[in-house]
């Protein structure tokens, strides 16, 4: 019987057991109603947003931290140089 | 204030290091909205000034010194985003802004003590012509914190649209003006 179901399922999908909030789980067999699908397609496309949105937050985190540690603990004088702004000692007259 | 997700916008390369640095204002903020809907525009010639950069601090600088100048320049350029490269649309509107503007509008940046020489301050004017090119053709507003250089090059593509054709304006967004 388990065996059966297994091989139902999509090789890129996998069952298991999850504890939602009520008021979650509520909302989202709303939604399946609504838009006559399974609980499970709506409960997999919004964990898909989910881990999509925690991705690009990371990147995001990423991107910043990179930034801070190209430009911090330099002078003034130093981050002219990194604009393109070459500063040399005055030619002496 | 400008709006974060109405870019994607190029970032100047003074602009870069201005939002790199901010810390404490809004500026941080504003840039950590921006990212949730855009990634970093930046052109290939800002990757050349700030390399240059990187590379003279390093030769400048005390052995001790190197380490950190080093993980700085790797993380920059690990960093993730989008540069734009030179192409030839880019090249050919570049060449046109550099026959209209051949000087620079500004004198050569001094400090204490120091100086930008001439040839400097002549590439790092075709550098920003170069930049403004870019935006013009990726159809970007280019934030800038630059605003004596950027501000003669939308000028002078506004006094000969014929030159420019389907392009422009040059639209400009000053680093304090964004929050």
């Amino acid at each position: 019987m388990s065996r059966g179901i297994h091989r139902s399922l999509s090789p890129r999908k996998r069952r298991t057991t999850l504890t939602l909030p009520a008021d979650s789980l509520n909302e989202a067999q709303r939604i399946a109603h609504a838009r006559n699908v399974g609980l499970s397609t709506v409960i997999a496309e919004a964990l898909s947003e989910g881990l999509r949105l925690q991705k690009a937050a990371e990147r995001r985190e990423e991107v910043l931290e990179s930034y801070k540690k190209a430009f911090s603990g330099f002078s003034d004088e130093e981050i002219s140089i990194l604009n393109g702004v070459i500063l040399e000692p005055a030619p002496r007259h | 204030m400008i709006d974060p997700a109405s870019g994607p916008f190029l970032f100047d390369t003074s602009a870069e290091s201005w939002l790199g640095r901010a810390e404490g204002s809004g500026a941080l903020e504003w840039m950590r909205e921006y990212l949730s809907h855009h990634e970093i525009h930046i052109s290939a010639v800002t990757v050349i000034e700030r390399v240059r950069g990187y590379s003279l601090l390093w030769r400048r600088a005390e052995e001790s010194k190197r380490v950190r100048i080093e993980a700085a320049r790797v993380a920059y350029l690990t960093k993730p985003g989008r540069i734009l490269p030179l192409d030839g649309a880019i090249a050919a509107v570049a060449g046109e802004i550099m026959a209209r503007l051949p000087e620079p509008p500004t004198a050569p940046r001094r400090s204490h003590r120091l100086t930008e020489s001439r040839p400097e301050r002549l590439a790092r004017w075709r550098f920003d012509g170069m930049i403004a090119a870019t935006a013009l053709v990726a159809r970007m507003p280019l934030i800038h914190n630059n605003a004596s250089d950027f501000e003669h090059i939308r000028g002078a593509i506004e006094r000969a649209p014929e030159r420019f054709p389907n392009l422009g304006p040059l639209e400009l967004i000053r680093c304090a003006s964004l929050v």
